[in-house]
Order: structure tokens, then sequence, then C-alpha cells
């Protein structure tokens, strides 16, 4: 056998300039163009989403706001690539999600995404450290009991490690989701309604957790809320309704 | 990975538990109704399994051990003459009516054989003693008949035809579950006891018209006479009608040819092994009668019953996670994690099903063979065989249960 050329190997798969859509990527993390989503239910159809276009910058705390039923959820859904639009193109950090395939998806969540959920969704049977774990052992990272720790320790429940979601708070429960969404380093964080099973203090200490957490790391978190409450930790507000964006206010 | 399939299916213990004993149900049903159907098959011709012969001179016209026509009881001698033939022994199958102490009637199978001999009795005494039976109307029953014969620790007499039996030993795991109580005599007692129910003759007398007048006189023996007042069985005479003769060849013979010789000197017989005239029995009763379907057909209903069981609970309990199957695909785990997850829990229940069932059913199969004699045979071939099949059981209902992750909505994961 001949030795590889590794020169040349390197030379022809590795590019000279970053494309475009990279440099683009170093300062918007989420930019989703032209979406549309038709829930079909039996012979009825609900544009739950039209023609949404949304930019969401790199480090910044984005909150997506509106009343009820007005698309929150389907367009966080899509922006994840948990659902796909019935129309229209999603860019995450560069990458056209809207064009992979369901298991690149799942990899590229794994990698570059971190979910917090209203209702917590930790595992019932795992006590906090090992729900955080399971999030480190998904991604291959080892020594995934110490860098749990040190997570929920950046949450403030190091003491809490062998509690099970049952003997822990609302607010705490929160807090371990949180930690368990920061496992691997995701560049974004989404969290749907993250405050809405908390009283407004857990909730305040919550979202100014997942504030401090974006500002020091530079992560980009998107939050969907409709607690006016938060308002002042965003960088940028979009306000949805009836499946259509009608504002995007710049605060501060 | 802290194994979140254990941790599931250990977080609510009761649940866990209500959830394995019906994995316990279904495993215990395969094993018992597969231990059945292995057990009968085994013990309809365990007696010939005993037997240390090499070769059997059957009638011609034999469907099944059990079932065969006579041989001329001279074909003995004739066996012993030819060349090869080491030892040759004679057996007697016989029917006849018990009747109990206690006055019931019950079937019996009656062997006769020479207690002396060294070809059929091959089988272990729980107690008494083979010589025993040289003892005129004595007999060695099969264990787990005295049930069926209304024997126990005081009572071990009955009769026969109205000629007295007192048993004088029990051979251990000898009984046909296809059969009516075993009973091993001597060949005189056994052919007494057979003779003695067709002992009738028919006398006839010619009328002047011409036509036959007939009375048939049967010679029963009245019950409750003393032994002391029977006359002793009468020996074996040539004329007598036998089923078997157990040949043991000489060293170093070689079988088919013995097989050979022995077919050119005795017309109208066949010659078996000992494995070809057991394999000729269990396929008798396994494919010709009915009861081998039907076990089969126990052990498959048993089957589908335990994998719909173990369906439903390891649906129920996907179903009762699959927000967490949800949390994980949107976290970004793969399928392949999330099938490792499902399939570890159906292995964990398949084994935690799987060990204690089987402690049942040994426990199981053990007083069944001690208070009825019938045999639910767990071999390790069979142990191992629900084993695998508990495995695939799960295994199956895993592959079922996975359908429903595949697509997981995300409005349930987001969902309060
Ligand atoms: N699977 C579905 N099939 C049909 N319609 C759906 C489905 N999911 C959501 N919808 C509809 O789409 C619309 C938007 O739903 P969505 O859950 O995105 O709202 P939301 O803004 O998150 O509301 P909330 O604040 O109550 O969570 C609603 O009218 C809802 O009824
Ligand atoms: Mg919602």
């Amino acid at each position: 056998m001949t030795a590889i050329d590794f020169k040349r190997f390197f030379a022809k798969t590795t590019p000279i300039a970053p494309s475009p859509v990279q440099a683009m990527a170093k300062e918007t993390a989420i930019v989703a163009s032209h979406i549309n989503l038709v829930y079909r239910n039996g012979g009825e159809e609900f544009n739950a989403l039209q023609d949404v276009s949304l930019t969401v910058k790199s480090g910044e705390v984005h909150l997506l706001m509106g009343p009820s039923g007005s698309g929150k959820t389907t367009l966080l859904s899509i922006l994840a690539g948990l659902l796909t639009p019935t129309r229209g193109q999603v860019n995450l950090l560069g990458e056209e999600i809207t064009q992979l395939s369901r298991s690149r998806l799942a990899a590229f969540r794994l990698k570059h995404l971190g979910f917090v959920f209203q209702g917590f969704n930790l595992f019932p049977a795992l006590t906090a450290c090992e729900n955080v774990e399971v999030a480190f052992h998904l991604k291959g990272v080892p020594q995934a009991r110490k860098h749990a720790i040190e997570l929920l320790d950046q949450v403030g429940l190091a003491d809490r490690c062998n509690h099970r979601p049952q003997d822990l708070s609302g607010g705490q429960k929160q807090r371990v989701a949180i930690a368990r969404a920061l496992a691997g380093n995701p560049q974004i964080i989404m969290a749907d309604e993250p405050t809405a099973a908390l009283d407004s203090q857990n909730g305040h200490a919550i979202i100014t957790l997942l504030r401090n957490l974006a500002k020091t790391s530079g992560r980009t978190v998107l939050i969907v809320t409709h607690d006016p409450r938060i308002l002042d930790v965003a960088d940028r507000v979009t306000d949805l309704e009836d499946g259509k964006v009608v504002t995007k206010a710049k605060l501060g | 990975m802290a194994s979140i399939a254990r941790k599931n299916l250990f977080e609510d213990i009761p649940r866990f538990l209500v959830a394995q004993a019906g994995i316990m149900f279904a495993v215990s049903l395969v094993t018992v109704q597969l231990g059945i159907l292995r057990g009968f098959s085994r013990s309809t011709a365990i007696v010939i399994d005993y037997a240390r012969a090499d070769l059997w001179v059957a009638s011609k016209e034999m469907v099944a051990f059990e079932l065969t026509s006579p041989l001329p009881a001279d074909y003995v001698n004739k066996s012993m003459a030819i060349t090869g033939v080491d030892r040759a022994e004679i057996l007697l199958v016989r029917a006849g009516r018990w009747r109990g102490a206690d006055g019931k009637l019950s079937p019996a199978r009656i062997f006769g054989f020479n207690p002396d001999g060294e070809l059929f009795a091959g089988w272990t005494l729980s107690d008494g003693s083979l010589q025993a039976i040289k003892q005129p109307y004595t007999a060695i029953i099969a264990s787990g008949v005295e049930k069926s014969l209304g024997l126990d620790e005081n009572n071990r007499t009955g009769s026969i035809a109205g000629l007295p039996v007192t048993i004088v030993g029990t051979a251990e795991d000898v009984q046909s579950n296809a059969s009516s109580p075993f009973l091993f005599s001597s060949l005189e007692t056994a052919n007494t006891y057979g003779d003695a129910e067709i002992n009738s003759s028919i006398n006839c007398v010619r009328q002047p018209d011409g036509n036959l007048n007939c009375t048939n006189s049967f010679k029963n023996r009245p019950l409750g006479q003393k032994l002391g007042d029977l006359a002793s069985p009468q020996p074996l005479s040539l004329s007598d009608p036998i089923s078997y003769i157990l040949i043991r060849a000489k060293p170093g013979q070689n079988l088919p040819q013995l097989k050979q010789r022995l077919l050119a000197a005795l017309p109208e017989t066949q010659i078996l092994t000992q494995a070809e005239i057991a394999a000729i029995t269990r396929n008798y009763w396994e494919v010709r009668t009915g009861v081998g379907f039907i076990l089969g057909l126990g052990a498959t209903v048993g089957f589908i019953v335990g994998m719909v069981v173990v369906g439903q609970i390891l649906y129920a309990s996907v179903a009762d996670h699959i927000r967490e199957f949800g949390t994980l695909k949107a976290m970004g785990a793969s399928n392949g994690v999330i099938y490792r997850i499902i399939i570890e829990q159906s292995l964990w229940m398949a084994i935690l099903g799987y060990v204690p069932s089987i402690g049942i059913c040994l426990t199981l199969g053990q007083w069944t063979q001690m208070t009825r004699g019938i045999m639910i045979l767990i071999e390790p071939s069979t142990a191992a065989a629900v084993l695998l099949l508990t495995v695939v059981m799960c295994m199956g209902s895993a592959i079922f249960a996975v359908q429903k992750v595949t697509r997981v909505d995300p409005a349930i994961v987001f969902k309060a």
C-alpha cells in the first residue's frame, strides 16, 4: 500500500475561504424565511403559520411572543427541525436544516441545540445528575458525571445531584433542565414557555439565568413566552398573531 | 449510560410487579404447555428408553409400543439360536381392569418380564425389589399411579380379573402419560392376569333341528379369594402369545446384518432398534393421535397469548414514557438510541419474567409428577427454547412498540 498524500487530500477537501453562508453564520444564528405551515386534519386545513420570516442574531436573547394559538410552538418546532414546514427555509448556523434528512437533523440538533420545555421534560426515574448526564452520553462526552455536577453547580443546584425530579421544586426542575440543555455547549438554546409553570419570582430567576448564560458564553437564546414580565431581559422580540409576524421590536 | 431502561422499569415498583406478573404468566403458560408436550412425548416411550436391548422383535402389525399383535412364544427360542444373539427376553404387554381396595375400577397396563433378565427393567425402584415379583400375584407399580389405583401407605393391594395383586415395589419415572397405570409383574403372573379377563369358553350343542345352542361361561374367579387357595400362575407355554422379544447382540455384532438374520428366521415380524421403536411410538402419539397436536396447539396458543400480553405491557410502558422518548428525540438522540432503550427494557422484562417463571414451572412439574405421575418436562433444551421464545416475544413486542416512537409529534414534547 502506498502512503496517502495527506497534503493533496486536505487541499481537495478543505475550502480555502469560508463560504458566504458560513460568514453569515458568524452573526446570525437563525434565519427563517417565508415559513408556511398547514396543519391537515382529515379534510380540514389550518394555516398555522403564514409567510413567517425571522432572523435571530448570534448571542442575542430573542423572545417569540404572541397570544395563545398564534403559532409560537409551531414555529419553534420548525426552527428546531422537529416539524417540516409546508413551505419556506430554515437556516441554523449556516446550515439549511430544511434540506437535511431526519437522521442528519437529529445529529445537528444533538450538536448545536439545547432545549428547555414548559413541562421540564425531565426523566422522572433519573436523578438530577443522571438527567444531565444523559445529554452528555448522547453527545458521546466522557466523564459525564463530572460535567453534570459542574453544570448543576452553574445553575445553583450542586447539592441536588442525587435528587429525583419529584423531590425538586418547579424552579429547581427547570434549572436541571437548563443544565441539561447546556450540556455539550450547544450554540443555540430554544425554550418553549420555560416560565409558564413557575411563579413570577422563580420565573424571573430562570429567565435571568438563561440570559446570564447567554451573555457569558455568547450563546443564542430563543424563548417562546407570553409572559410580559420577562420582556426586560430580551434583546429582541418577535410578535406573532394568527400565524403572522406583526412586529419586530428592538428593545433598549 | 445510566440505564434509562432499567430505571424506567423500576421507577414504579407496584406497576413493575404487575407487568412482570403478566410476563410470568405468559412465560409459564408457554413453559407448561411445552413441558407437557415434551413430557408427554418422552413418557410415551420411556419404558422403551429404560430397556437395554440392542434390537426388539415386534409383530409386523405393531402400530405403537402398546398397540401391537402377538408373537408366538417359541420365537424366543428361535431367536436364541441365531448367530450373534447373546440374550433374548420375552416382554408381555397386557391390559387388565384393576379393582382397588376401595372397589373402584381402573384400566391397567400389565408388563410381564423375567425379573432375572437383563434387558427390560432398567428403571430404578424407589421401594421394593425386582426379585419380589417372583412371588405369584405381585407387581411393581410405576410411581405416580397410586391415586388412580386407590393405593396408599396402608393399602397395597387390589385385584385384576378377580385375581389378587399385591404391590411390592414402585418404579421411578416410568409411567406413560398416554396410558393406563403401569404394573410390572413376572411373566407368569402377567400372563395369568392378562388371560383371566378373556378366560371364557363357549359350549355349543347341536340341536336335533340342526341349530347350534351355545352357552357362554366365564371362569372369572370370585373376589376375595385368599392367596393360599389360589393355584400358582402357570409358566408360559410355547403356544402363549407374547408381545416382544428383546435381543442383546454379542459384542462386535453388525446390527443391520443381525436384523436381517432375525427377520429371515422370524416371519411376520419387524426388527427394530430401541431408538426406532421409541421413535415410532412417540411419532404415533405426537402425529397420529390428536394428543400431540392438541398439546402442540396449546403451546402455540400459549406463545401467541404470551406475545399479546407482553406486547401490551411493553406498549403501555412505551406509551407511558412517550414524552421522555420524544424529549430524547428532540435533544437529537438517533432512533438507534431509542430502540436500544426499548429493547433493553424488553430484555430486562424478559429475563426478570423468565427466571421466576421457570422456577415456578419446575416446582409445578415436580408437584404434578409426584401427585399424578404427569410429567412437565423442562429439560435444559426446553428451558433454553423458552428463554429464546421469551426474548423473541419481548423483542417482537418491543419492535411493535418502537413504531410508536419513530414519529414523535413535537406537540407531545412541548405540551405542558
Ligand atoms: N397537530 C395540529 N393539528 C392541527 N392544528 C394544530 C396542531 N397543532 C397546533 N395546531 C393549531 O395551530 C395553532 C398554533 O398552535 P401552537 O401550538 O403553535 O400555538 P401557541 O402559540 O404555541 O399557543 P400557546 O401559547 O397556547 O402554546 C393553534 O390554533 C392550534 O390549534
Ligand atoms: Mg405553545
